[in-house]
């Protein structure tokens, strides 16, 4: 008994007409570099991230005294428990690594389940 | 504060709202149309408290003492960002940052705030497991 189409028959469900139910993380797009995390009002995504050096000249080059890194994406979550689907996230990736995807994201049994890593964000909307 | 639904109009389940911010609009727009309202839990229907809103401080005991009065074996479920962890307000001290400070929680529901669809679909989903849905 689903009574979000009280309203008009045929109208969309809030999710289907917002496309606001889950983000998606497209991961070879995001560099680490936590403008999302920083701007996110509820502090609800965390990112933990390590530099590699570039490989060969990029890295380490004669002309350069100093090494080249890059930093290489390790975990990224976001706890549903806090989101509160501002989208803010989304509007400030220079990268474009986040996006809106999918239905409402599940309900849980605890807090845990709530925080969806890396690899459940990146088949967001795909289930 | 609260109406107690008898969500499917059969006395076997009654859904208890604590309607305490704007999620309430959405939990109270997942009632099915016609659920009759009762002043009393019928004799052995199951208990499903719904926690739909931020829980300021000074209204936590008497969330906590209503949802207590329901009996142990109620199906507690925390409606929405600000009742499964604070949501906008977490790291306020005018707010208690989720029901689970306050008692067991049974289930959660993301959104600030969520559809009401998910609140039907798990009430739905609890009839049919026998209350053994988390
Ligand atoms: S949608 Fe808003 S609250 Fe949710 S992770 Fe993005 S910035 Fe944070
Ligand atoms: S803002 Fe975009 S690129 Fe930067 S860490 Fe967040 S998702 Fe990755
Ligand atoms: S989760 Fe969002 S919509 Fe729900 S009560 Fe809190 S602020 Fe309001």
């Amino acid at each position: 008994m689903n009574n979000d189409d009280r309203t008009t028959p045929g109208a969309p469900t809030p999710d289907a007409a917002t496309g606001h139910g889950s983000i998606r993380l497209i991961e070879e797009r995001c560099t680490s570099c936590m403008i999302c995390v920083r701007e996110c009002p509820t502090w609800c995504i965390t990112i933990e991230a390590h530099s590699e050096v570039l490989p060969d000249e990029q890295g380490h080059h004669p002309s350069r005294q100093r090494v080249r890194t890059v930093h290489v994406l390790d975990e990224f979550t976001i706890d549903w428990a806090l989101c509160m689907y501002c989208g803010i996230c989304i509007e400030e990736c220079p990268f474009d690594a986040l996006e809106w995807a999918g239905p409402h994201v599940l309900g849980a049994a605890d807090l845990v389940g709530l925080v969806h890593d890396r690899h459940a964000l990146a088949e967001a909307g795909s289930r | 504060m609260e109406t107690c639904i008898d969500w499917f109009g059969d006395g076997s389940l009654v859904v208890v709202d604590l309607s305490l911010a704007c999620c309430a609009v959405e939990s109270e727009f997942a009632v099915p149309e016609g659920a009759p309202r009762l002043s009393a839990v019928p004799e052995g229907a199951q208990v499903v408290a719904v926690i739909s809103g931020t829980i300021a401080a000074p209204v936590a005991d008497l969330v906590r003492t209503r949802i207590d009065s329901l009996g142990e074996r109620t199906h507690v479920v925390a409606f929405g960002a600000c009742a499964c962890a604070g949501g906008p307000y977490w790291d306020s001290s005018a707010i208690v940052p989720g029901t689970g400070r306050l008692t067991h929680v049974d289930h959660l529901i993301p959104g600030c705030p969520p559809p009401p669809s998910a609140l039907a679909e798990h009430v739905e989903r609890l009839r049919d497991g026998g209350g053994e849905v988390t």
